[in-house]
């Protein structure tokens, strides 16, 4: 019975390791979407203004680029310079989000690898990072 | 003279035999490693179960597959003979080895497949570490289809199998060690 359970599980290996290989060339495999600003929020101006009111406001005190050190350089790099995510620095924060509220979403709710980090940060922490990505 | 000739005649196809599973292996290896070069990262995610994002899920998966190498390590030492315990072999062992291989394997697909077509091979800017699991992850999966290769030839030298299984969990600790240990080193524990 439990030689059957293994041969089993071997064939089901075997399934999965030839959809692994069939996936890895499905460029539009079903999944969560990357956020551009051209498909995010309702909140989105098209003139790349950031608005004269924002949903969050920073808190005083909060320390964007220390919050940014603590959660993002893991992955985005100490400068932003990018690794296992991509590079945020060189003015391409603000060309991938040109509305900062698009941005705050964004990081807020993650998508694809990238965590939703709402439930880890407050929204004016999250806010102070964006600020601070957006000066890299 | 007869027998010189009868050792030459073993050897020569014990050779042949070992280069096809090495061969299967290189392949595996190098082309993971061209189509994660050649593929741009597309930075989305199949899936992420119950877990809080792509990352955690990678790192706890790859966490179980190490589990499960180890136990595949362990119990292929009793099988050779070479731990003392259990004092007697269990009838069971030998599927249960045969099992954990394979559950690592399972587990290792979601966590490669997240790496190779959301992430690419080292990306540009990638640091040491990011390179060096690449590579190794590349490494791995041709140990691996080399080490199936061997396990299901004839005729296989005593010393292919041990030698191949080892080197697929020496990589696969190093795998380990570069991605989940990294992430809880740097993220935090457990992070579920």
């Amino acid at each position: 019975m439990f030689k059957r359970i293994v041969d089993v599980v071997e064939v089901l290996a075997a399934v999965c390791a030839v959809v692994f290989v069939i996936l890895l060339f499905v460029d539009k495999a079903p999944g969560t979407k990357v956020v551009t600003s051209a498909t995010a929020s309702p909140y989105a101006s098209g003139d790349g203004s950031s608005g004269s009111s924002s949903a969050t406001t920073a808190a005083p005190g909060l320390d964007g680029k220390a919050l940014f050190g603590d959660n993002c350089a893991v992955c985005h790099g100490a400068s932003g310079q990018g690794g296992t995510g991509p590079q945020l620095s060189g003015g391409r924060t603000k060309a991938q989000f040109p509305d900062a509220r698009t941005q705050v979403l964004f990081v807020s709710n993650g998508a694809g690898i990238m965590p939703a980090f709402k439930t880890r940060l407050s929204q004016a922490e999250i806010k102070a990072i964006v600020d601070y990505t957006r000066t890299l | 003279m007869a027998t010189a000739q009868r050792s030459t005649a073993r050897t020569s196809p014990v050779r042949a035999g070992l280069a096809v599973p090495l061969a299967v292996g290189a392949v595996v290896a190098v082309a993971l490693g061209v189509y994660g070069r050649v593929h741009d990262g597309t930075h989305r995610s199949l899936f992420t179960l119950f877990f809080s994002g792509t990352i955690n899920l990678k790192t706890w998966f790859a966490t179980a597959a190490l589990v499960c190498g180890l136990f595949q390590v362990l119990s292929a030492l009793r099988l050779y003979g070479k731990l003392p315990v259990p004092r007697t072999m269990p009838d069971w062992l030998g599927q249960a080895h045969r099992l954990s291989g394979t559950l690592a394997f399972l587990f290792s697909l979601p966590v490669a497949y997240h790496c190779l077509w959301s992430l690419g091979y080292a990306p540009s800017g990638s640091s040491t570490r990011v390179v060096l699991h690449s590579l190794f992850g590349c490494l791995f999966y041709g140990a691996f289809a080399a080490k199936v290769v061997i396990v299901r030839s004839r005729g296989m030298p005593d010393w292919a199998l041990p030698v191949v299984g080892g080197t697929t969990f020496a990589l696969l600790v190093l795998l380990w060690y570069t991605s989940a240990l990294w992430f809880f080193n740097n993220v935090g524990f457990p992070r579920i």
